[in-house]
């Protein structure tokens, strides 16, 4: 583990706030398996800054002992869900503690996938004891891509997994007559995605949400605009909740 | 059908330079050729890590540009890709790299800033240890000097350039033309030491052989055996400087043959 100033700050921003830990770079969709030096780096930090979640993504990043900074679609076979599970327990045996998965962005399905990747992400859930990130933002751009119902996405989510939620942007770029979306976390959420959010927290309930800038990143009103939205969702959903048990 | 292992390495020589394409193969094209789609992900790979090595080299990245810099690591990153994913480290080759990359030839300085981005990068990032307590200085002063070795703080790097790269590498971050009409190419080497302390991350000039005194102990070599080859300084008292700054944090004395 590095130190200095970033630590520092982590440090203090964690002294006064509650964290969740978010990674890129385990490829849990490795077939070569997970880098343990990696690994050994997460649980290092972890230990640190006891983070309240830690979460990585269905998905690949090293091939040939490259890493790729980047999250590479997987193919939704019966092989990849067994490497991914094998994966995810060994994660959570060495971090000792619920890791949480999060479906990614796709421009791309496999000729060989079978199994549609709501019902992946599930059953990784149910076998490894993993929850689910869902990234609303996410499921709406890959569903634009492949012609998915982003509905029947979410409901294909097992509700009690689901134990945080991602919101971003992303762009739309036009190939061969046709809209393909693009994530780039580095614009404002769309409305489109502000709507599916709202279905989403009907289904999983008022769950912790969080809104990615990592590029463009506007001025401190915008983002605090768009908290102040995602917060006033997520009231909704409890006063939703409230009144059921009322 | 691919195995996983299969499409992965497939996909990835088409990620790392798309020469390949027998991943398109195992894609829906859907409207959309499956070359197209990879390469959405070859364009995610090349930006993520061209904006690591901007983070990095960021006077290098002044100098020559935003479109020779993106060429240039274009050409760094497939021929040096991460084995890592800890992308703070990612960028040690650069510096040699562009020393040997024919469009900076120009540019005979480059290499020399690139090589203290990289000291300044990778102090910025040295795990925080503490320097050598002062209640241990009088054992290291007592101890025979012939057995005694130093361990160096990690966030410390010695670099001699051939080019006044500390001088050209603050003016071009404070972009201050007035300094950089100054710097004199030809004023000959220079010795420079890289640490972050209270201070943050700086790079001081030392004299050539004060330098090389210091480059030896940092290599581990005995007090005595770095000493006995400076006649020009007072080692005693350029040691004493360098343990009082915390630039030491243990040290070790060897047993006898």
């Amino acid at each position: 583990m590095g130190g200095g100033t970033p630590l520092h700050y982590l440090d203090a921003i964690r002294r006064d706030y509650p964290v969740s830990l978010h990674g890129v770079g385990l490829s849990l969709g490795s077939a070569e398996g997970i880098d343990a030096a990696h690994l050994a780096r997460v649980r290092e930090i972890a230990a640190r800054i006891e983070p309240g979640l830690v979460s990585e993504h269905l998905s690949w990043s090293v091939a040939g002992g490259i890493y790729f900074a980047d999250l590479l679609p997987l193919p939704m076979t019966e092989e990849a869900m067994e490497i991914v599970c094998r994966h995810v327990d060994q994660v959570q045996n060495v971090l000792d503690r619920q890791i949480l998965i999060e479906n990614p962005s796709t421009y791309l399905q496999f000729q060989h996938s079978t199994i549609p990747e709501w019902e992946f992400m599930a059953a990784v859930a149910a076998r490894t004891g993993c929850g689910i990130l869902c990234d609303v933002n996410n499921v709406y751009v890959s569903a634009c891509n492949h012609g998915w119902d982003a509905l029947q996405y979410l409901a294909g989510l097992p509700v009690n997994a689901v134990g945080e939620i991602h919101l971003a942007g992303h762009s739309a770029k036009e190939v061969n007559g046709r809209t393909l979306r693009i994530d780039d976390h580095g614009s404002s959420v769309s409305e489109a995605v502000w709507s599916l959010y709202a279905e989403a927290l009907k289904l999983f309930g008022p769950v912790p949400t969080l809104i990615e800038w990592d590029t463009n990143i506007p001025a401190f009103d915008v983002l605090l605009d768009e908290a102040t939205r995602a917060e006033r969702a997520l009231e909704c959903v409890k006063g939703l909740h409230h009144a059921d048990a009322a | 059908m691919p195995t996983l292992l299969e499409l992965q390495r497939s996909m990835s020589k088409f990620v790392l330079s798309r020469q390949n394409d027998e991943a398109a193969q195992f894609i829906f094209a859907d409207g959309i050729a499956a070359s197209e789609r990879l390469s959405i992900y070859r364009n995610t790979f090349l930006a993520s890590l061209t904006s690591a090595l901007r983070i990095s080299f960021p006077a290098v990245h002044r100098l020559v540009g935003a479109e020779f810099f993106d060429g240039a690591a274009q050409c760094f990153i497939e021929a040096e890709p991460p084995q890592s994913a800890n992308l703070y480290r990612y960028g040690a080759g650069f510096a040699h790299f562009l020393a040997r990359f024919p469009p900076a030839a120009s540019l005979a300085y480059l290499a020399d800033v690139a090589r203290l981005e990289w000291a300044v990068n990778c102090a910025l990032h040295a795990p925080d240890v503490p320097p050598l307590a002062s209640e241990c200085f009088a054992a290291v002063a007592q101890a025979d000097p012939t057995h005694l070795v130093l361990v160096p703080h990690p966030s410390l790097t010695l670099l001699r350039a051939e080019y006044p790269s500390d001088a050209i590498w603050r003016a071009v971050l404070a972009e201050d033309d007035g300094a950089l009409s100054t710097i004199d190419l030809m004023e000959g080497p220079c010795w420079l030491l890289v640490e972050r302390n209270a201070e943050g991350v700086t790079a001081s000039r030392l004299k050539e052989s004060e330098w090389r005194f210091i480059s030896s102990l940092y290599a581990g070599e005995a007090f005595a055996a770095a000493a006995d080859r400076e006649e020009n300084i007072d080692v005693a008292l350029v040691f004493a400087g360098h343990l009082a700054a915390g630039r030491f944090i243990e040290f070790h004395i060897m047993p006898n043959e």
